[in-house]
Order: C-alpha cells, then structure tokens, then sequence
C-alpha cells in the first residue's frame, strides 16, 4: 500500500514537471517568434544557402548517374566513377614497374656482354690480376 | 529521401529554436547565427538525402557539435566542460517543496502581479534568462526534450549519454527552473 502510495507520488511529481517544462517550452515558443528582423532574415539567408547546397549536391549526383549510364550503359556510375578516378595511378604504377623491369634487363645485358668478351678473349682472365700485364699495358707502346 | 521543400520547411521550423539555443549555449548572437547556419549547411550537404523523419535528430547532433566546435575555436572548451558537478543543481533541494510549485507554475506561465506592473515580454525575458543560467547539460537536455520534443532516448542519443542522465538532467532543470521563477514571483 506504501509503494503504491510511493509510486502514485513519483508519477504525479513527473506529470507535473513535464506540465511545467512544456508551459516554459510554451514561453520559449512565443519568445523565439519575436526575432528582431536582423536576426529572422539572416536566418532565412542561412536557410537559402544551405538549401541552394543542397540542390547542387542533387543536381550533381544527377548529372552523374545520368553520365555514368551513358557511358557504362547501366546506372552503376558511382563505381565507374571511382574506378575512373583510379585509372591514371594504375597506369602510373605500372609505366613505373615497366620502367624498373626494363632498366633491370637492360644491365644484366650489359655485364652479359662484358663477360662474353672477357671470356671469349685469347687472353686469359687471370691475366687481368697479374701486376706485371698490368704495368704492361699502361707502359706506351715500344718501337 | 527528403524532397527540398520538407527541408526547406524543416529548417523553416526548427532555426529560430536553434538560434536560441545557440545564443543561449555561447553567449553571442553573432556566433550564435554562425553556427546555425553552419549547421543547416552541414545538414544539407551531407544529410540532404536522408529521409525527412531523420533530419530532426541529425540536425540537433550537427547543432551540437558546431557549439562544441565554436567553443573548441574559442579555445575555452576546457572551461564548459572541466567538471559538469561544479555546474549541478545544488543538493535535493530538501527545503523546497517542488510539487507544489509545479503545480502552482503549471499552466500558462505568468507574473503574479502581471496585470499591473510586469509586461509580457519582460515574463518572457526573465524565463529565457532563467533557462540561459541553467547548466549547460542540464539546459541542453531540458531544451532537447521539452522544447525540440525529441524523446528520452533521442536525447540521449543527441547528447551522447544514458538515459538515466537525460532524465536526471531535466528533472533537476525543472526544479531549478520553478525555484528561480517562483523566487522572481512568476507563478501561474
């Protein structure tokens, strides 16, 4: 009987607060209508902005679907769009892997060749690391 | 999808409400039309294809954070929010009998001795200026729930907190509301 007493309390002390919060929400109401003029009509200048962004932002993704289907022919064009967008890195990343691969042949080639004459020379290799040879050939030529 | 004229109109109802709160929140009518434009903006370029039954709950959280980010800017966030407890309702209020002011504040709000002395616009003044000394959480959960009409769960989703605080918060605004007007002799 007490908690009941208790719990009837609770719910007319919460009715009460909420009658008295909307009464204050009610005067807040009536004091918002009276902007000063200045105030009402920046705000409706905000308003004007934010709804021409909005047109654009509309007008754009329309133009977009609209161009993505004709070029993809279906109306998935925001993934055309993304894979467009991505199009020149991929081909920037793989000129530049070409690139590397081609720098890469290019000198194996050469030290082939380099050992290919070294190696198919009469002269031996070792001679190369004989002092003597060494001293020979920077010696000028002799009559 | 909202279509631009449930936008239009959305923005139409909710801006001289958010205005206030604005102004109320930093103090600055100036700043305080910054930011609700600031928020229609963000409104309208992110959100303006969400459907128009989201837009009350998405602007009042965009609202939200460009107060946060204004105070962030003016760099005393630090001071609005360093310890919520120093800005609480003082203790249970033991010696005041709230139901009974309630009861007396809860119809049309008006002074006691209205006809005679006190203009309607200063009524008006006075409880606006009550509602801007609240604290500022119990002010924004207050003005998010009775004044927005969003429910206590969009509150507290808007404010970023339980339940439970949402209605802590408003039941202290109110009692601290009632004492204060009823201490300025505005009663029912």
């Amino acid at each position: 009987m007490k908690l009941d007493d208790r719990t009837y309390r609770a719910a007319a002390r919460e009715a009460a607060e909420a009658r008295f919060a909307r009464a204050v929400a009610a005067c807040l109401d009536e004091g918002a209508g009276q902007l000063s003029p200045d105030v009402a009509e920046r705000l409706r200048f905000g308003r004007q902005k934010a709804l021409e962004l909005a047109r654009r932002g509309r007008d754009e993704t329309v133009g977009v679907t609209a161009s993505g289907a004709a070029i993809a022919g279906v109306g998935q064009s925001r993934w055309w769009l993304r894979f467009a967008s991505v199009l020149p890195l991929i081909a920037l990343v793989g000129g530049l892997v070409l690139i590397q691969n081609w720098q890469t042949r290019t000198q194996i080639s050469v030290a082939a060749e380099i050992d290919e004459a070294l190696l198919g020379d009469d002269l031996p290799i070792n001679a190369y690391r004989d002092p003597g040879f060494a001293e020979f050939l920077k010696a000028p030529p002799s009559e | 999808m909202a279509t631009e004229k449930e936008l239009s109109d959305f923005l139409k109802s909710v801006e001289k409400r958010a205005w206030k709160r604005a102004v109320y929140a930093v103090r600055d009518e100036d700043a305080a039309l910054d930011i609700v434009q600031d928020t229609m903006i963000r409104l309208a370029e992110k959100y303006a294809d969400r459907p128009a039954a989201e837009l009350p709950l998405l602007f009042q959280r965009i609202l939200s954070n460009a107060t946060m980010d204004w105070f962030r800017r003016q760099k005393v966030k630090s001071q609005v929010v360093r310890n919520f407890s120093e800005y609480e309702a003082p203790g249970a209020d033991s010696d005041f009998d709230i139901l009974d002011t309630l009861e007396a504040l809860g119809g049309p709000l008006q002074s006691e001795s209205a006809a005679e002395s006190v203009s309607r616009a200063q009524i008006l003044q006075t409880i606006e200026a009550e509602v801007a000394q609240l604290p500022p959480r119990q002010r924004e959960a207050f003005l998010l729930r009775y004044w927005e009409e969003l429910d206590v769960a969009e509150t507290a989703a808007s404010m970023g907190c339980s339940e439970g605080s949402v209605k802590t918060h408003c039941s202290r605004a109110v009692h601290a509301l009632a004492k204060a007007l009823k201490a300025k002799g505005i009663t029912s």
